[in-house]
């Protein structure tokens, strides 16, 4: 194709238009990229999305130091959440339950705050306290109210305090889990103790029963035993005018026979520890499994 | 010269570099404790006593006891606990359980050196101080 000199200069023309309008354009998109890239690495908006990340990462210590930071600039609900819940997650619950209770106040997080702050507070262990604040209006929670109040029920399986009535520790669980439930309540009011008195009366008057008693057979058999065996050599000695001997073997039988109706006395207080020691495990293990029959909150 | 220095240096399969000499050779055995408590009058003839046991027997005849804290320290730790007059009748007790043929049956925590778990706090009839 032969072009003309007119359409020669026009192209020559529209090519040079093209390259300059290439060269305005580089430099303005360069000037924006720079406005939209924040080179600064500690600004909050860096340290939040770090942040972000490791909180999805699970790295809950670090997350809540790049929350504090991205907080010391900003106010931001989500924000406050996720950093006392980095407290939460790392078990460090005293901490948590200061951070929850900021959100408390007119935030759209109020209600999930405050059911965190009493999981936060439930896991310190005090259950004395914990119940105390269940009781105040100020910090309970109108959508997690059943949830905070099973909670408290929960509490009165894991220390001493008296129960109160089966029906009223029932109410907030559902249907399905309440007969487990009266069952733990039967086992918390009526346990399967052994008396240390008892065990000590049985020893007395025969050596070994106070141990069968608190069911170790073999250490109750092994008392009657050693005790009866040093009661007869004691007892043949004098009849055959061994004093010494017979007085040696007195004292052997006076040794065994109290050591038994004290070991009778101590093995029924460590049956018994080992009773309440085997309940709290399967009480904790049982609502562990279940989450305390909480529901998962996590933004 | 890079080929020499790189023959000479490499690593081989039989010399790894910062290899740690790794000891086979089993621990020495424990010896025993033969300080004189001198906390108390009491103690202090319990220690000549027990160290007289120790020197006697338990050296001459081996680590036997099956339980930890053996009935020699576990009769001193009663004592500390308690009294003397409680501590004995604690030890009375051991004693008893330690001839029991059959304490393997019992609810001992086990531990890994084949010796039942029994320290004295456990039966000094505070339930506080039970730790299972």
């Amino acid at each position: 194709m032969i072009l003309s000199n007119t359409q020669k200069s026009f192209a020559a023309k529209s090519n040079s238009y093209f390259i300059l309008l290439i060269f305005l354009i580089i430099p303005l998109t360069t000037n924006y990229c720079q406005l939209t890239t924040d080179n600064n690495f500690f600004s909050p908006y860096n340290r939040l999305k770090f942040g972000n990340y490791l909180y999805k990462d699970k790295d809950y210590l670090r997350a809540a130091k790049e929350f504090k930071e991205y907080l010391k600039v900003y106010s931001n609900d989500t924000v406050q959440f996720k950093f006392s819940n980095s407290f939460f997650k790392i078990g460090r619950f005293t901490e948590a339950a200061d951070n929850f209770k900021g959100l408390f106040f007119s935030s759209t997080l109020s209600e999930e705050a405050r059911l965190m702050f009493f999981e936060s507070n439930f896991f310190q262990n005090d259950f004395n306290k914990f119940r105390n604040l269940a009781d105040q209006d100020v910090y309970l929670s109108l959508k997690y109210r059943k949830e905070i109040e099973r909670l408290k029920f929960t509490t009165y399986f894991f220390d001493i305090a008296t129960l109160p009535a089966e029906n009223i520790i029932l109410e907030p669980f559902p249907d399905s889990v309440q007969s487990q439930i009266a069952k733990f309540y039967i086992q918390k009011k009526i346990p399967l103790h052994k008396n240390p008195t008892t065990a000590a009366i049985l020893s007395t008057l025969l050596p070994g029963a106070g141990k069968i008693y608190t069911g170790e057979v073999g250490d109750g058999i092994t008392a009657l035993v050693t005790t009866a065996l040093s009661a007869y050599l004691a007892y043949t000695n004098f009849n055959a005018g061994h004093q010494f001997r017979g007085w040696l073997f007195a004292g052997m039988t006076a040794f065994f026979y109290g050591g038994n109706i004290y070991g009778s006395a101590a093995s029924a207080q460590i049956y018994n520890a080992r009773i309440r020691f085997d309940f709290d495990k399967e009480v904790k293990f049982y609502f562990e499994q279940r989450n305390y029959f909480l529901p998962q909150i996590d933004l | 010269m890079f080929l020499l220095g790189s023959f000479c240096f490499a690593q081989t399969d039989w010399v790894k570099w910062e290899s740690q000499q790794v000891s086979y050779e089993l621990p020495a055995h424990q010896h025993h404790d033969y300080t004189i408590d001198k906390s108390g009058f009491g103690l202090s003839i319990i220690s000549v006593a027990r160290n007289a046991y120790y020197f006697f027997v338990s050296d001459l005849d081996g680590d036997n006891c099956a339980f930890l804290p053996s009935c020699s320290t576990f009769y001193i730790q009663a004592i500390k606990e308690t009294s003397i007059f409680k501590g004995t009748l604690m030890f009375a007790d051991r004693f008893t359980r330690d001839i029991n043929f059959f304490k393997g049956l019992s609810h001992y925590p086990l531990l890994s050196t084949n010796k039942f778990l029994d320290p004295a706090y456990n039966y000094t009839l505070h339930s506080a101080k039970i730790k299972l």
